[in-house]
This record gives C-alpha cells, sequence and structure tokens, in this order.
C-alpha cells in the first residue's frame, strides 16, 4: 500500500482536472458572450453562443456602424441628409429599401407611422435636447410639411421631398439595423443569439439549452421595473414603444417624443406602451409606434385585420391587453386582458 | 488493483465532478452584483447587499456619482445633460441602466430569474 500512495495522490489530480475540463467544457456553451457599444445614440448588446462569439459580436457592431452612416439624418454625408438638405438626391441600397418599405407601412397604418415628421420633431427640440413647446402656428405651418404624398419616388432611387418636407428613420431604423444583424448571425452559421438595440430586442435561432428565450416588458411607470414577460422560441423581433423613452417638462406638463402626425404635438392616445411580436425587426419597430399613435381600440382593431404580429398594450392606467397570439406567453404579476380575433 | 482500490477511485472521481460542478457554477449563486463598465472597460463589479458610494470619471469633467443602498443601485449625480441616468432610479435587476455621454453602463448579475433581455 505504502507505494501506491503517491499513485493515488495522482489519480486524484488526474481526475480532478478532467473533472473541471469536463464540467467548463458542458457549461461554456449554455453562456453567451456579450459585446455591448454605443451607437444610433443607445447602448447595443449582442450575446452570441458559439465559439466564435467575440468575431460574431464585431461583425454586428461593424454592419451597424455602416447601416447608421447611411441612415443618420444628422450626418451630413448621408443620402437621407442630403436629401433633407437639397430637396432631391439619389437613393441606393438600405436607404432606397427602407424609404419604400416605410412609405409601404404608413399607408398600410393609414399615416399613423409617417417618416415626413421631422420638422415637428425638429420643431419641438427632439433632436438637439433643446426642448420648447411650440404654439400653434409654428405646428400648423410644421404640419403642411407632414405626410408621405410629399415625396416622390422617381426611376433608379431617383427621389424628391415636395413642400420642404423632411424625412427621418427614428421609427424604423433600429428594428431594420436589428433584422440585418440577425440575419448576418444567422449567414455566419450562428444558432443561438439575442441582441438588443436600445430596447429593440431580436432573437436569432434557440436556446442551446431548449428553453424559450424570456424577454421582460420594462414597466412603462418604473424603468428600473418590468412590468411582464414575455416567453418567445425561435427567431423573432420584440419591439417596444413608449412616451417614456424620451421627454422633457415645462411649466409642470411632460411632454413625450412621440408625435402625433394628426397633431403635430406629442401622443395622447391613452396608452403607455406598446410591444410588438413579429418575424421582421423593421415591422415590429414600425408597428409599436403606429399601434402606440392609435390607441388602443384603433390598434387591436388594426390587428384583426392584420395576421403577421401579435401585441402587448399597456394603457396609461397601467391595464395590460394582450393579443391572444400572446396569451399563453405572457406572464405578469396583476393580470391582463386577452384581446381575441 | 483490488476491487477495494477501484471503488476509492470512482468515489474521488464523483466528488471531484461534484466539486468541479460547484466551483463553477458559484458565480450563479444568491448574491446580486452589478457590473460597472465604463467605455467598454469593466470598472468595478460591486455586491448589492454592501452599501457604498463611488464616482466613475470619463474624460476631464465627466462623472457619474454612483450609489448602493437597500440591495439597489442608482445614480444620483451625473455631469451630462439629460440625465437619463440619474432618472433610471434605483434597480436590483432588468434593463442596464446607462449614461450615453458617458459611455457608463451598470449591468446586472447573478439573478437567475433575470430575463434573456428586456424590451422597452
Amino acid at each position: 500500500m505504502k507505494q501506491k500512495l503517491p499513485l493515488l495522490i495522482l489519480a486524484v489530480f488526474v481526475v480532478g482536472a478532467l473533472a473541471v475540463g469536463l464540467v467548463s467544457t458542458f457549461h461554456g456553451t449554455n453562456e453567451p458572450v456579450e459585446t455591448d457599444f454605443f451607437a444610433m445614440d443607445t447602448l447595443m448588446g449582442v450575446q452570441v453562443y458559439s465559439r466564435n462569439a467575440d468575431a460574431d459580436g464585431y461583425a454586428v457592431q461593424t454592419c451597424i456602424g455602416a447601416l447608421e452612416k447611411e441612415l443618420s439624418v444628422t450626418i451630413e454625408t448621408s443620402e437621407i441628409a442630403q436629401l433633407n438638405r437639397d430637396g432631391h438626391a439619389v437613393l441606393t441600397g438600405d436607404v432606397q429599401a427602407l424609404l419604400q418599405r416605410t412609405i409601404a407601412l404608413s399607408a398600410r397604418t393609414g399615416g399613423a407611422l409617417d417618416p415626413t415628421m421631422y420638422s415637428i420633431v425638429r420643431l419641438w427640440g427632439f433632436t438637439t435636447g433643446s426642448y420648447r413647446v411650440p404654439d400653434g402656428d409654428e405646428i400648423a405651418a410644421a404640419l403642411e410639411t407632414v405626410g408621405t404624398a410629399h415625396i416622390t419616388l422617381g426611376e433608379n432611387g431617383d427621389t424628391a421631398l415636395l413642400g420642404g418636407a423632411q424625412i427621418d428613420f427614428g421609427a424604423v431604423a433600429k428594428g431594420y439595423a436589428a433584422q440585418q444583424s440577425a440575419d448576418l448571425l444567422a449567414a455566419r452559421g450562428v444558432t443561438a443569439a439575442i441582441l438588443s438595440l436600445g430596447g429593440n430586442v431580436q432573437t436569432v435561432g434557440s436556446r442551446p439549452d431548449g428553453n424559450d428565450w424570456v424577454i421582460g416588458i420594462r414597466d412603462p411607470a418604473d424603468e428600473a421595473q418590468m412590468i411582464g414577460k414575455l416567453s418567445v422560441s425561435g427567431s423573432a423581433a420584440i419591439v417596444t414603444s413608449g412616451g417614456y423613452q424620451r421627454y422633457f417638462e415645462e411649466n409642470g406638463v411632460t411632454y413625450q417624443h412621440i408625435m402625433d402626425p394628426a397633431t403635430g404635438a406629442p401622443v395622447k392616445s391613452g396608452l403607455s406602451s406598446v410591444t410588438i411580436v413579429a418575424q421582421d425587426g423593421f415591422l415590429a419597430d414600425g408597428l409599436s409606434t403606429a399601434l402606440y399613435v392609435m390607441g388602443l381600440d384603433k390598434a387591436t382593431a388594426f390587428w384583426r385585420d392584420s395576421d403577421d404580429f401579435e401585441a402587448v398594450l399597456i394603457t396609461d392606467d397601467g391595464d395590460a391587453y394582450v393579443t391572444e397570439g400572446l396569451a399563453g406567453r405572457y406572464v405578469c404579476a396583476d393580470g391582463f386582458t386577452v384581446v381575441t380575433r | 488493483m483490488k476491487t477495494r482500490t477501484w471503488i476509492v477511485l470512482f468515489c474521488l472521481l464523483a466528488l471531484a465532478l461534484g466539486a468541479a460542478t460547484l466551483f463553477l457554477l458559484r458565480d450563479n449563486g444568491d448574491a446580486q452584483t452589478a457590473e460597472i463598465w465604463s467605455d467598454g472597460v469593466l470598472m468595478e463589479t460591486v455586491d448589492l447587499d454592501a452599501d457604498q458610494s463611488f464616482t466613475i470619471s470619463h474624460g476631464a469633467d465627466g462623472y457619474n456619482l454612483i450609489v448602493v443602498e437597500d440591495g439597489k443601485i442608482y445614480v444620483s449625480e451625473a455631469s451630462c445633460p439629460d440625465k437619463v441616468c440619474i432618472h433610471h432610479g434605483p434597480a436590483a435587476g432588468g434593463a442596464p441602466i446607462v449614461c450615453l455621454p458617458n459611455k457608463l453602463i451598470i449591468k446586472f448579475t447573478g439573478d437567475d430569474d433575470s430575463p434573456d433581455a428586456v424590451t422597452g
């Protein structure tokens, strides 16, 4: 036995090292690598479950950086800034595609989503942070420039803006970027990832442990809390719009950043947030704004006429209305009303 | 080798596997923690059970005063113009607290109930 003792100790160490290796290998595939960066005026996080997670995260960062250069109205060399400044420009690639899709979605939502609201948004100071409440005449003058009828799409991307109309992609750019990023990750062979572009969530594939993705929905009344959680299986876009995301106060009145194309003033629809679940990031982003502008009744009627998204609508009183496709997937403490077809 | 030696080895293997699992999963324990990131660099990992306050600087004039109190963390003072980070209020989980001008992120870790992401 005396000669065997060193051998036994050696065996214990070898077995122990093997065990650590075995467990960490197994454990490692279930933990994502997160890449965080700032772009499009917000925090973006990419969690990738793969062996090349760092490179995958960097690829997304590069992709979004390139898109931002194309889509930003504040970067003077962008085609869209050129269009706003000169009233005409030749649009190419993503800018052209995004404008066409936004005009189509604007028509589908009866103008609740409108890419020509930039003059109004600027008037209220939301582009610069120098907030102010404009008077009725100023709003009426700015509203003259609103409406997709001011945009003419010619051959080969030749685009013109009439009557001083101004365009921005604030309501759809992040969703479009999230979808492009998700497509990029899938093309790179990633089978599990989750992106959060400033609250625009996009899932890619399925969680490695086989469970559903769990997405918290922020409580509109308290940024630090969640009002409920959604379970989502497979690839999807989950996007929320709410007035709390950006606002200012003047003389005790709160003015929020989502503008009603009908009034040229902050939306007062009785909703405090709208979360859309859809297959496409652009669609989810655009519809979250549109349904928020519509208010509960019009939004649920719009959902009944559609078959490509589901929604969670939170009222100003904090009541939750959940479309029936999500009824079994939404969990919250206070109960909710199911919206049926 | 004797049967008894094999049994001892087998028990040791089982013990080692168990210990390794515990060792590698220990960061998912009860303690709720927050990570303070500044411009892409992890500055601090704080235990939310330990009350404290500290300042994270950014460049020449940028700063955020961070307070841990009653199991929650918040930004109480900041050099930025919009104060979005302060408006976030005390939190112990959910979406990260962000200060865009100072490139500050406070992320929550160590909570098994936390969702994969938060929309809003």
